[in-house]
């Protein structure tokens, strides 16, 4: 069913070595490569033929859904609109990702557009994984959208990295976070050469005694440049954190601005962020450990990253 | 054994008037550290305790002068070579590290990432648990934990020489004891040449020989009986000319 390409991208964006236990969806240059549901989780391709629809039924628990993407056509510029359907009560884990491989000159992307709507009670985690991959010259973009509704008491638990390989990426996630639902959001990229990325986070905090926090974790070496955005904005008695640092290395940029709108008087809203150059007390601790420097600089990243 | 050979550590002098003038901060040191002894180096503050350990370590470049550990000339070696050579440091301000755990930095510093081996250096350290081991090393950690994270890494290196710079920074009086006895241990069980900067008693007392600088020179060497007279006088305040008292609001001390 796959080649060396797709396993290769497999493993990279959701530690796949084969077809994945329980349900799936594997889309491979705009098409449909491989599906399978489960008791608990169905997938049907939604009306417009643009995407995909799970549903995981209330009560649905320690399942997961895997929804890889594969690019490695020429030129293609794949979109995809998914709808998520998150059961009242349910405890799921859905592990999406894209993995580009670039052989030509020719651009390719991909641009996933995905709607969360988590319903009362349930907890689900996603795991997002982009990588690009492949010795063509041509640009790999890749510009998610995620969109987050979480009912009363509902939990999302989002990690969304990019480790390497795409040239131009615009992330926009949004959320809005009903009574007593919490949302957690961990987003980890590096970028080098002349790569850009940004990333545009608006968490809506709607609901009486909603927690969110926000964390951004960013690499940029090279010539590269990253710019991050999150703004809270709090409609209730609630809680919010943004915590973003940035490490630079060699001539990378970094805007960061993280903006707190409190429209409650009840609510609790905090933010911190760094942006800086490897603290030579960090590399002077590692390199007494017998650590070479470049050793060292690369177990910070890690470290950071992880 | 480590020597210290006419070492000299200048840096500008910004205060002064003149351009390119130069503060020695070391001035034509020597020494010579036995192996598996001992030592406390004390002194006021700024008399260059800190630096003349970060020279042994290799993070403070000597402005001249050299250093040999066991017969090799260590002066060219960067930090990681010293620490190859078996040079720990355990710092006065450890560093923090985002998403690096105390696991992580163990397994560095033992090269191992064995669950049972990195169990084991935790114990020989005894003043830390098991459950520290996934903690991240980040501005959670109080510090004396961190502290407790930074000698279990250096005793970890099982180096030939140990260099804690105030190890009891942020430490609790109650483990100040248990620190001294696990640092004595290391020395005579591992042989380990271990050298301690600190202003605690505890530490001078325990040590083989104590080391005072004053000024970038050593003052004395010797035991603390015979030090006793210097560390009164250093501790003796020199601001009589101008004294007002010592509960007047304008103590210089």
């Amino acid at each position: 069913m796959f080649d060396a390409i797709d396993k290769e991208l497999l493993k990279a964006v959701a530690d796949l070595e084969e077809v994945p236990k329980g349900a799936y969806n594997i889309r491979k240059n705009g098409k449909l490569l491989g599906r399978e549901v489960s008791a608990n989780i169905a997938i049907e391709t939604n009306e417009a033929g643009t995407g995909i629809i799970v549903r995981i039924k209330p009560g649905t628990r320690n399942e997961s859904v895997h929804i890889p993407v594969i690019v490695s056509q020429a030129g293609l510029h794949d979109v995809v609109y998914n709808t998520f359907i998150v059961g009242a009560d349910s405890d799921v884990t859905i592990v999406a990702g894209c993995g580009i491989h670039c052989g030509s000159s020719k651009a390719q992307g991909h641009e996933g557009i995905h709607e969360f709507q988590v319903e009362k009670g349930a907890r689900v985690k996603y795991v997002e994984k982009h990588v690009a991959m492949g010795e063509g010259k041509g640009k790999r973009a890749l510009n998610p959208t995620t969109k987050v509704f979480l009912a009363e008491d509902a939990h999302a638990e989002m990690e969304l990295s990019q480790l390497g390989g795409v040239d131009q990426a615009h992330r926009t996630n949004t959320a809005e976070l009903s009574a007593g639902s919490s949302l957690l959001i961990t987003e980890r990229v590096m970028t080098d050469g002349a790569q850009t990325a940004v990333s545009r986070n608006e968490i809506l905090l709607a609901g009486d005694d909603s927690k969110a926090n926000m964390v951004s974790r960013s690499v940029i070496r090279g010539d590269s440049r990253q710019d991050f955005y999150a703004t809270l904005d709090a409609r209730a008695r609630c809680f919010g954190h943004i915590e973003c640092d940035a490490i630079l290395m060699d001539n990378g940029m970094n805007e960061t601005i993280p903006s707190l709108k409190a429209r409650h008087p009840d609510a609790e809203l905090t933010h911190e962020a760094s942006i800086g150059k490897i603290a030579d007390e960090q590399l002077m601790k590692l390199m007494s450990l017998g650590l070479a420097y470049d050793e060292a600089v690369n177990r910070i990243i890690q470290g950071f990253l992880k | 054994m480590l020597e210290i050979k006419e070492v000299v550590f200048s840096v500008p002098d910004v205060d002064a008037p003149a351009k390119g003038a130069q503060k020695t901060i070391i001035d034509r040191l020597n020494y010579t550290f036995e192996r598996g002894r001992f030592y406390a180096i004390t002194g006021p503050n700024g008399s260059g305790k800190t630096t003349l350990a970060k020279l042994i370590m290799g993070i403070y470049p000597l402005s001249s002068g050299s250093i040999f550990l066991d017969g090799q000339d260590i002066t060219p070696l960067d930090i990681t070579q010293r620490a190859q050579a078996g040079i720990a440091y355990s710092f006065q301000h450890p560093a923090r590290f985002k998403g690096t755990t105390f696991r992580d930095l163990l397994s560095i510093a033992a090269g191992t990432e064995d669950e049972e081996k990195l169990a084991s250096i935790v114990a020989r350290v005894g003043i830390c648990s098991l459950d520290f081991l996934d903690k991240a090393v980040d501005s959670r950690l109080s510090g004396g934990e961190i502290k407790k994270v930074e000698l279990a890494t250096t005793i970890a290196r099982n180096p030939r020489v140990a260099i804690y710079d105030e190890p009891d920074t942020g430490i609790d009086l109650w483990t100040i004891d248990p620190m001294v006895r696990l640092l004595k241990r290391e020395q005579e069980t591992h042989g380990t040449t271990t050298i301690v900067v600190s202003h605690n008693r505890a530490f001078l007392a325990a040590a083989d020989t104590l080391l005072l600088i004053k000024g970038g020179r050593i003052a004395y060497t010797g035991d603390l009986a015979g030090a006793s007279g210097l560390l009164r006088d250093l501790s003796a305040c020199g601001y009589g000319d101008i004294c007002e008292g010592e509960s007047d609001v304008r103590c210089y001390r």
